[in-house]
């Protein structure tokens, strides 16, 4: 560690920011440069799609507060895009012609909206900044017609942010439930239920084939039809941001191949967040994931590592949506096609689906039951086995089901 | 340092080892935790966004907020994970007939 006094952090995002944070806070006292592309300080994504929209302020906490970068001594690029890493002599090259060494360097560059050939244009907007945000949030208020391509997260926190502002809104989703990919298609169909009970045109199975644009007024164009709007929101998933580290010749697949301790195939460099996709023991296959949580987490942890501290990471993934009155949360890594432990109601909109590996749970989806992901989230940590009756009733609560004999104690 | 102590609602009898209950106290929203039979009393309100920690969770000396999981060991109120965070302590003691206190004083 004595060897290490230069680390630099390429991306702004939760990632980014959380690990810059994590050096300092263990203590680092040399050269941090962070390079941020946006022109802003780093700040937290997930309210852009929610409580921004609407106004609501909604109070950061878990990245560092405004001035701290200048306070820790952080050289802060702001509006900056690396533009090449040379591992040889560990440096990397930046947008404004300027080249900065590295000991260490984290590649935390994240995702970019996936953009549809000829969906552009003032009436079509993508979600990802702020600046984004601010335009969206300004174009939903003038705006009578709001549709929105994609029922994923974005897509439906969109849908859910315009009708609470009054505007009508339209959700058109190639495929045949909402959130299918996140939550299968029988929570989804749950979830398409709310929208649609909120007044959401909810248009499943039904693919986009272009727009037309007028002034003011556009068009969809659809497989079933037309739909006149005042505004189209696009959110059909996302790309990594993987060409820097493509260039460098470092292991690429549908993300930035990192092991459990985030380092990529070459020494010295890092990634984490979105961009990473991270191979980890006990799971099939590698694991990229697109969530605040794990972005953070995973940011502190390639930190640790950058310091040559800490565990391979090991953090069951965790992840929120607010839509409405709702709360979605789920913890694990879901394989939504297979069946689930049902416990409560989908009709009364409170239950938690849990998926099992044997007797051990593998992963949970809640809808307004944050306490089960809570007490859910420990029984996958530690590996606790459980049975589906014990899932199933409702009565036993799953905090007992790891501490079975205290509980006969307490009562 | 002026001490305000109000009596609760609450008496020991009804909070367990290893339970939380939320009250208010002088207006303010107070969360009461026994942890291992020492009642401790903090802002009901994460740090983070406000939400009410009792919809949370207790575990053995883990509080867990529902919102964003933000964790926090409720014998010393600091944060867990954020470990930077901290909640907002009150003076809290349990008298004689277990009713439980709350000093709201500056």
């Amino acid at each position: 560690m004595s060897t290490t006094r230069r680390m630099v952090v390429v991306g702004g995002g939760a990632a980014g920011a959380a690990a810059v944070a994590e050096l300092r806070h263990h203590g680092f006292d040399g050269a941090i440069t962070l390079i941020c592309g946006e022109n802003t300080e780093p700040y937290e994504r997930p309210p852009l799609s929610k409580e921004f929209l609407l106004d609501v302020p909604a109070t950061d906490g878990a990245l560092p507060p405004p001035g701290w970068y200048g306070q820790h001594d952080i050289d802060l690029r702001l509006g900056t895009l690396a533009t090449g890493i040379d591992p040889r002599t560990g440096s990397i090259t930046l947008s404004d012609g300027t080249r900065v060494g590295y000991d260490r360097l984290l590649i935390a560059t994240g995702v970019r909206p996936r953009v549809i050939p000829g969906m552009d244009g003032d009436q079509v907007l993508y979600l990802r900044t702020i600046n984004d945000a601010v335009r969206l949030r300004e174009q939903i208020r003038a705006a009578g017609h709001v549709a929105v391509l994609g029922g994923g997260f974005i897509g439906c926190e969109a849908a859910a942010a315009a009708t609470r502002l009054g505007k009508q809104a339209t959700i058109l989703q190639a495929r045949p439930s909402l959130l299918h990919r996140a939550l299968g298609p029988v929570l989804g169909d749950v979830v398409a239920g709310i929208h649609a009970a909120e007044g959401v045109d909810v248009r499943t199975g039904q693919n986009v084939t272009g727009i037309r644009t007028g002034s003011g007024s556009m068009t969809v164009l659809t497989t079933a039809g037309e739909i006149e709007c005042d505004l189209l929101v696009v959110g059909v998933g996302t790309v990594p941001n993987t060409e820097l580290a493509e260039q460098a010749g470092l292991a690429v697949g549908n993300g930035i191949e990192v092991d459990a301790y985030c380092a990529t195939s070459i020494p010295g460099i890092y990634a984490a967040g979105d961009v990473a996709i991270q191979h980890l023991p006990g799971h099939a296959g590698p694991v990229r994931v697109e969530h605040h949580d794990s972005a953070l987490r995973q940011g502190r942890a390639a930190a640790r590592h950058m310091l040559g501290l800490g565990e391979p990471f090991a953090d069951v993934h965790w992840f929120w949506s607010n839509q409405y009155e709702h709360t979605i949360q789920s913890a694990g890594i879901c394989d939504t096609a297979a069946g689930f432990v049902l416990r409560g109601s989908l009709t009364e909109r409170s239950f938690s689906a849990f998926w099992l590996d044997g007797n051990r749970i593998r992963s949970v989806i809640s809808l307004n039951r944050p306490r089960d992901v809570i007490e859910a989230r420990r029984l996958i940590a530690a590996g606790h086995p459980v049975t589906a009756a014990q899932l199933q009733d409702d009565t036993v609560p799953l905090k007992r089901l790891t501490r079975p004999q205290r509980a006969a104690a307490d009562t | 340092m002026t001490a305000h102590w109000h009596e609760t609602a609450v008496n020991l009898d009804d909070l367990w080892e290893g339970d939380m209950t939320a009250v208010k106290v002088d207006g303010e929203a107070v969360l009461l935790v026994n942890v291992d039979g020492d009642v401790h009393a903090y802002s009901n309100r994460c740090p983070h966004q406000a939400s009410p920690l009792d919809e949370g969770d207790l575990d053995g000396q883990t509080l867990t907020c529902a919102k964003h999981l933000w964790e926090f060991n409720a014998v010393t109120g600091c944060g867990i994970n954020p470990d930077d965070a901290r909640l907002k302590r009150f003076g809290c003691r349990v008298g004689d007939d277990g009713t439980i206190s709350v000093d709201t004083g500056p």
